[in-house]
């Protein structure tokens, strides 16, 4: 078994390697002792690594950890399979919304055909406006946002028809 | 600054018609004070900590949060039907709104802060510069806002190069661009004038001298409302993005005295010339050349504040209070002394890798440091949605220190240790910038952000940091924790063996 | 507990002699196990890489819980059947650990045959399925099987432990509450269904997963109804309408996923709790093994400098150290956990059979589990050895070791001839476990001694028919009968029967027995009490 961590959009494998005398973690193939184990849950804490200390604070957030460490903030999503299996679904067959906002102009309907690139969306957040483009050619399967409505971040604003299997 | 609850507070009972880190600031002042105090809050913020934080609350209502908190009518009604005597406005919302001041007013209650005819006079960017030119305040050559383009060219091309045009009835940046030659001025006119008209349905534009690499000095200024004022001192706000301040101190970084010195004198003079009454700051244009132009004065408290009362020592909420209860400025301008550095960063919600877009999350832990020379002005609770309603910024850190380069020391070190977990922030951007050799030389100026972007930028982090942070983030997850810690013997000890 | 003082000298001639010859025991072993466990045709290996499919293997591995042992047992089942057509009886079988608990794994291999079931293969299940009952372990099925190998069908349908015993022995697992967990690959056809079936949790894979009774060739046939492998018996169908799998996956790592999620909300039975100390690496090298064991079966040597590299601290309590010196009894740990062992050093006379029997006793009394080392040729025989009653002795360590209450483990280290395999726990005695050596022989004698044995009867007739004895015939049945005994009596033969749980190197001979201990005290004790000693 081995977990699977995206940091920053690369997909990072932790597994153990040996819990006796100490613990052995493997990231990526690289072998790190740990000791000192950290209390478990939310807050400020310490650990050893490969001797030195290491000192962070962590928070659990929906689907994986957000860590602060050396003046720097990191956020990891687990990427099991459960969750590969609901976003292979998605991929590049939507627009989906950046941040929340609300939706300013619908410039496509269903059943045109766009091109990568071509705007489908123009939506507005914290008064500055996006332009929302198709991620590849094909043609408006669904349009889901509607002038004035807001919506929330990574909501699906619009959806292309899923190409023919090849 | 913390003194005794008053024998005889000036007020009773005071409103705080605004929301956020103000509002819990403003309370504190109140509570010291021994006067009741009263949140207002739209339904999405019933938890808020103003509202826990208060003596009281009342529910407004509005299409939506921010419609709400500028219902002027609904919020003088609250006052009066809760038996409040005054409303502080804080910054923000309605706290420079003139009908405001003048509907407070109307119903018998103290408004803490300027006259709302002063506020009107500031309010509107022309009026105010006329003013400043008339009472002896350098007011950056200028064109008059117009319509007839011809004109416009004309006195735009007396002044020289470069200039800054923008819409006379804007603000937020539309419709200003900047001209660097004569060949460009009639499109870039043209142009501005259409925005304009668009924008703000007021095609009138107007242009001034723009100032290279300006450095934007602010004076913090007190009028009694019967001629007098006292200034204090000067903060410097220059490095910003998206003409918002991220990074302000007190006092400006290498300023010659004697420069100083005038800034701030031109600063009371304008504040005496208006009878200007309560809290205000005038903000200037500083050029390389020393020559300094009126920007403009805001007729509230501001955001940075707290930078002047680290230095000065004093509270600058209870001076408003005190004013406003018709009280005379407590002290002379000699009286009032400077000590020392301070730094405020704004944190906000907000991701600098994607040119500070606005970000959203749940705040799943905050661990602030505490020290005396530190404060954490926020209204923050664990488990709180940060979301689009309100503005981007979360709170405010403040360090102080015996000079410069101490109080930024400190700042940096503090935002190192402040953990805001669960969404963006620029916490760590701010402490880039702090570390960055141009800000420790004071080299500052509005274009210092984007001037120094590719440096600020954060690295990619070594293979040995990630690698902690992998497994700081493995170990809080309880399944891989399990299977750390819940593996039998003699198994554990085995360890991976095939045979 | 003291430690045994070992006095193999490591530079001796014969030292070296013998490793060099149990290294390359050791390397063909192996290299054997290598190519059961991997070598494949290509075009098989190259289907399961077009559907998709993970390689059984891979998917034990992300199965098993990181940084732990999982214990393969016999590997080299059916290697020398079939024509060697089915390495590894077209099974994988092995106790490891999910989720922090003790399981049985069993998984069929679909690069062989399509994952067919061979005589073989229904004997190693249901041996799988017999350890899981006797050790109370929870069972995971890996399920990717075409169903019975058809030509062989008279080997494995109808007998009382052929195919239907797997079902039978899933069915008494469920009532004894030990939980059963069937992950479907691939095809779970025939009787092969009724593992999910009978399986008391079930996760089916989207695709290649599918369950039927009859698979559409078989009912076209039987009926004339055409229908495609996902409409017969697919995950969709058999998640939503007929109820038949639990859980769909989307994918092999999602179906592994949900699986480890699944024996996580397994409740751990009580286990029986055995006396157990801080484990301690044995103080000798345990590779010295290959150094002591001679390169030939018909010398001896000392089974207490084996007990000092396999036992911890290389710590060995002697019992009764003076009396029936042939057979060595005593207590030491074996990663952590107290065990009795008895090791043969020599034949079994009265005294060494009537003290192993006093032991074994002591060990019921104690609660303490019993290690058998055996390196037997038998029970010595001779009219001053009966008239002693060495029958009668032999039947006492006989009967206490059968009604031996306490788990029992059986390692043959060298020869395992005769009745002496009896006494020692061999297979028919239920021990929990059984591994080989490499260079372990098997059988009611020697060869050499039966050829002996049989030319002398030959010949005998031959006189008593009048005439000659015919030397050449003599020779040649005498080499014949070496040759068939050589290869039935290997460890090989025995394994590929599935007489043992498999061969192990003698430096895993430690973890293998630390890893069964454990699995073994998932099972409450049997119940006290003994037959009739003939005294």
């Amino acid at each position: 078994m081995v977990l699977k961590l995206d940091l920053d959009g690369t997909v990072h494998h932790v597994t153990i390697l040996a819990r006796r005398p100490h613990l052995v973690l493997s990231i990526d193939g690289r072998r790190h002792v740990v000791e000192n184990l950290d209390e478990a849950g939310d807050g400020s804490r310490r650990l050893t690594v490969d001797g030195e200390p290491v000192a962070f604070a962590r928070a659990g957030s929906a689907d994986g950890a957000i860590i602060r460490l050396g003046g720097r903030s990191f956020a990891l999503r687990r990427r099991d399979a459960a969750a590969e299996a609901s976003a292979a679904g998605g991929g590049a067959n939507v627009v989906r919304a950046p941040m929340p906002g609300t939706v300013v102009v619908v410039h496509k309907r269903v059943g045109d055909k766009v091109q990568r690139g071509e705007t489908v969306v123009t939506i507005e957040s914290m008064k500055l406006q996006m332009k929302l483009d198709a991620p590849r050619d094909g043609e408006i399967a669904e349009i889901a946002a509607r002038e004035g409505e807001g919506f929330d971040k990574d909501a699906v604003l619009a959806r292309l028809a899923a190409l023919a299997e090849g | 600054m913390m003194t005794a609850p008053d024998d005889n507070p000036p007020f009773r009972k005071v409103l705080i018609a605004n929301r956020g880190e103000i509002a819990c600031r403003v309370i504190r002042t109140l509570r010291e004070m021994g006067i009741a105090s009263v949140a207002i809050h739209h339904p999405v913020e019933a938890r808020a900590r103003h509202v826990r934080e208060a003596d009281q609350a009342v529910e407004i209502s509005g299409e939506t949060p921010v419609a709400a908190h500028l219902d002027i009518a609904q919020i003088v009604d609250a006052a009066r039907a809760i038996g409040a005597d005054a409303i502080h406005p804080g910054y923000g919302f309605l706290s420079e709104n003139a009908r405001f001041a003048r509907a407070v007013a109307d119903a018998g209650l103290s408004f803490i802060g300027p006259d709302a005819d002063t506020i009107a006079l500031m309010g509107d960017k022309i009026s105010a510069r006329q003013f400043a030119a008339d009472h002896g305040v350098p007011v950056a050559p200028s064109v008059m806002p117009t319509q007839d383009l011809a004109e416009f060219t004309r006195q735009a091309t007396e002044i020289g190069f470069p200039l800054l045009i923008k819409a006379a009835a804007g603000g937020g940046g539309k419709g200003m661009s900047i001209v660097r030659s004569a060949e460009e001025l009639e499109g870039a006119a043209r142009h501005a004038a259409s925005e304009a008209q668009r924008y703000f349905g007021d095609g009138r534009v107007y242009a001034e001298l723009f100032v290279e690499r300006p450095r934007h000095i602010e004076v913090q200024v007190f009028g009694d409302g019967k001629g007098g004022a006292i200034h204090l001192f000067e903060r410097e706000c220059s490095v910003q993005r998206r003409f918002q301040k991220i990074i302000e101190e007190a006092p400006a970084a290498n300023l010659p005295a004697d420069l100083r010195d005038e800034i701030c004198a031109s600063a009371v003079r304008l504040a005496a010339a208006a009878n200007y009454r309560n809290a205000g700051t005038v903000e200037y244009i500083l050029g390389a050349d020393g020559r300094f132009f009126f920007l403009e004065m805001n007729t509230r408290l501001q955001v940075e504040h707290p930078v002047t009362e680290m230095i000065t020592g004093l509270d600058l909420v209870r001076l408003q209070i005190e004013i406003a209860a018709g009280r005379d400025l407590p002290f002379a301008q000699d009286e009032i002394k400077a000590s020392g550095h301070a730094i405020e960063c704004r944190i906000c919600a907000e991701d600098p890798e994607r040119d500070f877009l606005p970000e959203t999350g749940t705040i799943l832990h905050l661990d602030a440091p505490q020290a005396a020379y530190l404060r954490f002005e926020n209204a923050l609770d664990r488990g709180q949605r940060v979301t689009a309603d309100f503005d981007a910024m979360l709170a405010k850190l403040v360090a102080h220190g015996p000079d410069r380069a101490g109080a930024t020391r400190r700042a940096i070190a503090a935002l190192h240790d402040l953990a805001l977990l669960g969404v963006k922030t620029n916490i760590d951007y701010l402490a880039r910038v702090l570390g960055h050799p141009a800000f420790a030389a004071g080299e500052l100026h509005t274009g210092f952000v984007a001037q120094h972007k590719a440096a600020l930028a954060a690295g990619e982090p070594d293979d040995a940091t990630r690698d902690k942070v992998l497994i700081a983030a493995a170990l809080g997850l309880r399944d891989f924790r399990d299977l750390v810690l819940g593996v039998p013997e003699p198994h554990a000890s085995i360890g991976h063996w095939r045979n | 507990m003291s430690r045994l003082q070992s006095s193999i000298n490591t530079a001796s001639a014969d030292f070296r002699r013998n490793e060099a010859h149990n290294r390359r025991l050791v390397a063909e072993f192996k290299a054997k196990q290598e190519a059961a466990r991997h070598a494949r045709p290509q075009r098989d290996l190259d289907r399961l890489a077009r559907q998709q499919k993970m390689p059984q293997r891979k998917r034990i591995e992300m199965l098993l819980d990181p940084g732990t042992p999982f214990l393969e047992l016999s590997s080299l089942a059916a290697n020398m059947a079939y024509g060697g057509e089915s390495p590894s009886a077209s099974s994988i079988v092995g106790i490891g650990m999910v989720s922090g608990r003790e399981v049985m794994i069993r998984a069929d291999d679909p690069t062989v045959k399509g994952g067919a079931w061979y005589p073989l293969t229904v004997k190693k299940i249901v041996r799988a399925l017999d350890i899981a009952m006797e050790n109370r372990l929870p069972v995971v099925h890996l399920c990717d099987s075409a169903g019975g190998f058809l030509q062989l069908q008279s080997e494995l349908f109808p007998d009382r432990y052929m195919g239907g015993r797997i079902f039978r022995n899933q069915s008494m697992l469920s009532k004894m509450g030990v939980k059963q967990l069937a992950l479907v690959f691939g095809h779970c056809t025939a009787g092969g269904a009724y593992i999910p079936g009978l399986s008391d949790y079930s996760v089916i894979v989207r695709g290649t997963g599918a369950v039927f009774l009859g698979g559409p060739p078989l009912v076209k046939a039987a009926t004339g109804e055409d229908v495609t492998v996902e409409e017969l018996g697919g995950a969709e169908m058999h998640t939503s309408v007929s109820g038949t799998c639990d859980y769909p996956a989307d994918s092999e790592e999602h179906a592994i996923e949900i699986g480890r999620d699944i024996v996580s909300q397994w409740d751990r039975l009580p286990r029986w709790e055995a006396q157990r100390e801080a484990p301690e690496e044995p103080f000798y090298d345990p590779s010295e093994i290959y150094g002591i064991v001679p390169d030939d079966i018909k010398k001896a040597f000392d089974m207490r400098e084996i007990i000092a590299r396999i036992v911890d601290g290389s710590r060995f309590h002697e019992y009764k150290p003076n009396y029936g010196t042939t057979l060595v009894c005593g207590f030491a740990n074996i990663w952590g956990f107290k065990v009795g062992i008895l090791a043969n050093n020599g034949v079994l006379f009265n005294d060494s059979s009537i003290k192993g029997a006093h032991f074994i006793e002591l060990c019921n009394q104690n609660n303490t589990p019993l290690v058998f080392l055996q390196n037997i040729t038998g029970y010595m025989v001779g009219r001053e050895y009966e008239r002693r009653g060495i029958t009668k002795d032999g039947a006492k360590m006989i009967m206490a070791q059968s009604c031996s209450r306490v788990p029992k483990f059986t390692v043959m280290c060298n020869g395992s001839f005769g009745a002496g395999n009896y006494g020692m726990c061999g297979r028919a005695f239920d021990g929990r476990f059984l591994f080989s050596w490499p260079n372990h022989q098997i059988g009611v004698m020697g060869g050499d001694q039966a050829a002996n044995t049989l030319a002398e009867v030959k010949a005998n007739q031959m006189k008593r028919n009048g005439g000659s004895v015919d030397q050449s015939a003599i020779e040649r049945l005498w080499e014949d009968t070496r040759k068939a005994y050589q290869e039935q009596l290997s460890a090989y033969y025995s394994t590929s029967e599935l007489w043992d749980d498999g061969i192990i190197d003698p430096r895993d001979t430690r973890n293998a027995l630390g890893v069964a201990i454990s699995a073994s005290l998932n099972a409450p004790l049997g119940p006290p009490g003994y037959g009739v000693f003939r005294f």
